[in-house]
Parts: C-alpha cells; sequence; structure tokens
C-alpha cells in the first residue's frame, strides 16, 4: 500500500541524518585531493589576506566603466606592477596558472594507440593482493566500527563520542 | 675539458653542483616562500638562511612532479648558479638535468628551452633520474651481477610521487613502470592533517612540518605489534616535539629524556612553593602518527586511496618486463629518492617484497647510502665520462634539428 503524500514537512532529527554514499565519496576525494596543496587552501576568503597582486574589491567599491557599459559593475582585477592589464593576463590570474592537469589534457594521451607506454599507462592500478585496512579516524589505533551518519571509522565508544562532538557530518554544514 | 653542472630538478629540493666537484652537492627547496605580512619572497636556495619558518606560504614551480611554472624554476635556478659558476659564463658549460618518467613533449621542450636560451649553457643532456641512480650504484657495487648488465629495479621515493622503475641495459623500460600517485608531499600532508585534528592545528606549517616528519616518522616493520604497543599509556613511540619560537630556535627540537625529567622537577617544584606555574611552550604530541603516517606509501588504501601500495606496484613492474629479465631484475632493487630516508624503509620492502617474489627467485634489496642525492652522484658520473659529449644536445643541434635531435636519448 502507499504512503499517502503529505504536505506536511517531515525534519529527520540530526542524530539521524545519514550521509549518502556520493556524498562520502565526494568528501574522501576532496581530503585526497587536499593531499596534493602547497598550501593550505582552507583560509583563502577570511579576512585580511595579504596577497597584494590579486583583489577582488567588494560590489561598493567599483567605479563605474564609461561608454555603454556604465550600468554594469565590473570587477577590477588588479595585476601586479602597475601595468597595462591586457585581457590575457586578467585571464590568468582569473582561471589561475596552467597546472600539470592542463597539460596532460592538451597532450592527448588517450588517443596514443594500444601498447604505447604514457603517463597514463604508468599508473599503478587498484590494490590487488591485500583488502584495504581500516584505522580509527580519531586515535589512528585498528578500529572496528563505522559512525552510522557519515562512514568513518572509530575505535571505541570514547573515539566515537569525540568524533561526534568534532567532526561528524562538518563538511555537510 | 669542459665544466658539466649537474642539477637534479626534484619536487621538493634541488640538487645542484659542478662535476668537478662530485662531493657534495647543494640541496635546497626547490620553492619560493613568503612569510605572512611580507611584501617579498625568498627564492630557492636562500630559504636555507630563513630564521623563522612558521607561517610560510610556499610556491613550486613543479605540479604533480613536473615542472610548469618555468619562470619560477629559472629564477630558482639561476640565483645558485650564478654563486656555483662564480664568474664563469655557463656558456662555457654542459648540464646535466633531470626530468620525470613519462615526460610530456612540450615539457621537455621548454625545459631544453630553459637550460639553452634562458640560463645560457652550451649543451643539455636531459635524464631520467632513475638510470643516473643505478649508475652510482654500479659504481659503489659493481661485483653484482645485475649492476654489471646495467639492470635492475630503481625505486624512486619522491616529493611528488613514487615510482617503480625496471632498467636493462642502462635504459629505461617506459612500459614496465609503475607510479604511485603518492610522494613526500602527500605523507607531509598527511601527517599535517592527523596532528592538527589530535594535537595542535599545523595546517599553515608545512614546511616545518616536512622537517619534523622526518625527524619522528619511521616504518614500522610489525604494524600490528606496533599498534598494540602504541596502546597502551608508557608506549614507547609517545614523543614530545617543541615547536620553534622563530628567534632563536629555527626549526624547534625533539624533548629528550632529560629535558623532560627536568621540566617536571621544575613544575613539581613551582606547585610545592605555590607559585604561578611556568608558562607551557607550544608542543606536538605524537604517538603512533609517527609510523602511521609512511604506512600510507606501503597501503595507499589506508587512507582512501584506490591504489596499489609499494610492494605490489614494484612486483607489477618486474611483471610487465620481458620474463628472462625478471630473476636479474629482483636480484637488484635499489630504493632511492628522499622519502627511503625514513628508518625502516629497506626492510619493510624486502619483507613484503619476499611475500610477493617466487621463492626461486633471489631478492636483492639495496637502500644508497644517502638516497636523495643518489641520482645526482650518478648524475656527476655521466658528466665526466665519455658519454656526456656524444649525448648532449647542443644549442646549434637544438636550432637546427629541434625536438628531433632528442632522438639521441632514445625518445
Amino acid at each position: 500500500m502507499d504512503k499517502k503524500r503529505t504536505l506536511r514537512n517531515r525534519k529527520v532529527s540530526e542524530r539521524m541524518a545519514v550521509v549518502d554514499e556520493t556524498d562520502r565519496r565526494r568528501v574522501i576525494q576532496a581530503r585526497l585531493a587536499a593531499l596534493e596543496d602547497d598550501n593550505h587552501q582552507g583560509d583563502d576568503f577570511a579576512a585580511g589576506s595579504d596577497d597584494d597582486e590579486f583583489e577582488l574589491p567588494k560590489g561598493s567599491g567599483d567605479e563605474m566603466e564609461d561608454g555603454p557599459s556604465s550600468g554594469r559593475k565590473k570587477k577590477k582585477v588588479k595585476v601586479g606592477g602597475g601595468m597595462r592589464k591586457t585581457r590575457g593576463m586578467i585571464a590568468e590570474k582569473t582561471r589561475g596558472p596552467k597546472v600539470f592537469r592542463d597539460y596532460l589534457e592538451e597532450a592527448g594521451l588517450e588517443l596514443l594507440p594500444e601498447g604505447v607506454p604514457s603517463y597514463l599507462t604508468a599508473a599503478v592500478g587498484p590494490p590487488r593482493i591485500a583488502a584495504p585496512r581500516k584505522f580509527c579516524s580519531v586515535c589512528g589505533d585498528m578500529s572496528a566500527y563505522t559512525c552510522t551518519r557519515c562512514g568513518s571509522r572509530y575505535c571505541s565508544r570514547r573515539c566515537h563520542v569525540v568524533h561526534t562532538e568534532t567532526r561528524c557530518l562538518k563538511f555537510i554544514a | 675539458m669542459q665544466d658539466v653542472v649537474v642539477v637534479d630538478l626534484g619536487g621538493g629540493s634541488v640538487k645542484l653542483g659542478s662535476a668537478r666537484q662530485p662531493d657534495k652537492p647543494k640541496v635546497f627547496p626547490n620553492a619560493s616562500a613568503k612569510q605572512k605580512g611580507e611584501r617579498s619572497s625568498v627564492v630557492g636556495e636562500a630559504m636555507l638562511g630563513l630564521r623563522d619558518v612558521g607561517g610560510l606560504s610556499l610556491r613550486r614551480p613543479v605540479d604533480r612532479g613536473y615542472v610548469v611554472a618555468w619562470e619560477l624554476q629559472r629564477d630558482i635556478l639561476a640565483r645558485s648558479l650564478r654563486v656555483l659558476l662564480g664568474g664563469v659564463s655557463p656558456a662555457a658549460c654542459g648540464l646535466v638535468l633531470t626530468e620525470a618518467y613519462h615526460n610530456l613533449p612540450a615539457l621537455r621542450e621548454a625545459a631544453v628551452h630553459m637550460a639553452l636560451h634562458e640560463l645560457g649553457f652550451a649543451s643539455v643532456l636531459l635524464s631520467t633520474p632513475a638510470p643516473l641512480s643505478l649508475r652510482w650504484h654500479a659504481h659503489c657495487m659493481p661485483g653484482l651481477a645485475a649492476n654489471q648488465a646495467g639492470c635492475g629495479v630503481v625505486v624512486d621515493a619522491g616529493f611528488s610521487f613514487t615510482h617503480a622503475v625496471p632498467i636493462f641495459d642502462w635504459r629505461l623500460l617506459p612500459g614496465a613502470i609503475r607510479r604511485i600517485d603518492l610522494g613526500g608531499k602527500a605523507l607531509t600532508n598527511f601527517m599535517k592533517e592527523v596532528v592538527s585534528y589530535r594535537s595542535i592545528n599545523m595546517m599553515d606549517e608545512a614546511y616545518l612540518l616536512e622537517h619534523i616528519k622526518e625527524q619522528l616518522c619511521f616504518v614500522s616493520g610489525d604494524l600490528q605489534a606496533d599498534l598494540r604497543a602504541a596502546r597502551t599509556r608508557g608506549s614507547p613511540f609517545r614523543c614530545e616535539y617543541v615547536l620553534p619560537d622563530g628567534l632563536t630556535d629555527t626549526w624547534g627540537h625533539l624533548r629528550t629524556q632529560q629535558e623532560q625529567e627536568a621540566l617536571a622537577a621544575a613544575a613539581a617544584a613551582q606547585r610545592a612553593a605555590h607559585g604561578p606555574q611556568l608558562p607551557k611552550q607550544p608542543v606536538l604530541a605524537v604517538n603512533n602518527e609517527r609510523f602511521m603516517v609512511p604506512e600510507a606509501l606501503f597501503h595507499p588504501s589506508d587512507i582512501g586511496m584506490d591504489e596499489a601500495g609499494l610492494a605490489e606496484a614494484v612486483a607489477q613492474a618486474v611483471s610487465a618486463a620481458h620474463p628472462h629479465l625478471h630473476a636479474l631484475l629482483y636480484s637488484n632493487v635499489l630504493i632511492t629518492g628522499g622519502t627511503a630516508r625514513c628508518p625502516g624503509f629497506r626492510d619493510r620492502l624486502a619483507a613484503e617484497l619476499r611475500a610477493l617474489v617466487p621463492d626461486d627467485y633471489e631478492l636483492g634489496v639495496y637502500l644508497a647510502d644517502d638516497p636523495a642525492v643518489c641520482a645526482w652522484r650518478g648524475g656527476a658520473l655521466l658528466a665526466a665520462s665519455a658519454q656526456y659529449p656524444q649525448l648532449a644536445v647542443t644549442r646549434k643541434e637544438w636550432m637546427q634539428h629541434g625536438a628531433a635531435a632528442f632522438a639521441k636519448w632514445g625518445l
């Protein structure tokens, strides 16, 4: 028998909220991507960031552009040195310098015929000789349990309490 | 004889020196650092002289192991080259430069352009680090049969990634190279994340933490036993690392047993005299992180990466080579790279490999004396040998033939 669709809002308690598999995977990928950072990216938008070269001034501070576009506000991108800003320089500042991934895409290694060794074929595949081991995300010891909400591992009740109070579900807040 | 400069361009550090003085190359970070609040940045070798290493924001020319920011790379090298060469112009010298495995043609051309046009060398020879390391190993252990054949597996545990590179007749076997996308940088960031959660927030201190990681971490021989020992109250792995204050102590130090006892005695005396407690120095407390961090290289699945571990990568690399070579390759596994300096690395890899290698093959695992400088030393040997003039690409050849000149390198 189908449940009647109600208009009543159903609010799930915070303790029962479960993060689904896609979100869990996304969080793990974000953590792995952060392992490749040179600098901690978390505080990019904090106040007082003193990167003099690239500043996005707040909307009210912009001067109006002359000409037909005077009705719109444009973000000013400052390029260091007081030089004339070319479109290329502004594009680089907004898009960021070319990283290895860009060169890799340009090289088009996927189009190489079978059997030609390249950066892509050299990747060692998934592990085939051992299953992944599970460690507690709080203390690092062997873990036997999984948090029902977010999927992190823990080893004991004490670590579970620390986990729910500090880290669980914070990333989806 | 023309002087040849040898530069091992790594993701983490540059090893630079002249082939005429093969004893001690200069080793310095391959980055430019900017302190919070300062306008100017410190580049390359000058970073070694920094007194306050806290809160540094780094810019690296190398991304995922490949040099992409060539202006920055040129600035980092130019400075040190000027000091090394003294008054001599680079136009009178040759250059041996390393590149990463499976380098992209566009990046290779940019490297040669930088060497010949921007830095102004007379000729350049690009090589991956593995054959150079094997050359040095053969120089140190000439008796090994595999070394005489120029054959072996070089495990290059670097900053950006880790490769298992089978070599035969001093040449790479490109189809058999295997890569794990974990290196010293990822291990440092992993330790940073773990330590920031469990002890003190060090998320902005990657440069300092790299140094701490080298002091504290080791590879465990028996993980379960070590974890069990770490669980106890009197864990033998528990350590306290006193963080630097940036004035007198640049890098901080590991708190020794005597220091701990002295502090405990002083605290007890203060309490007895009902005086104010001494201010606590910021101290990083680590326990099982010391061996759990390098563990990720042997089992990347621990941190959620779907990649095989180091032992399996070596086994895959050898299996991808011709079956007749397997015995020779397994008898000469050479471990190089900065990450290999971790104590216990060699024994752990040998133990894990022994379980994967058929037991009628002899397994020989060797750790270079100074794994970080091994490739440079091999490069110095190559630069001083008669092969350099034959293999190097001169500026004239580059201008006439372009990338076709790389044919003499087998590319």
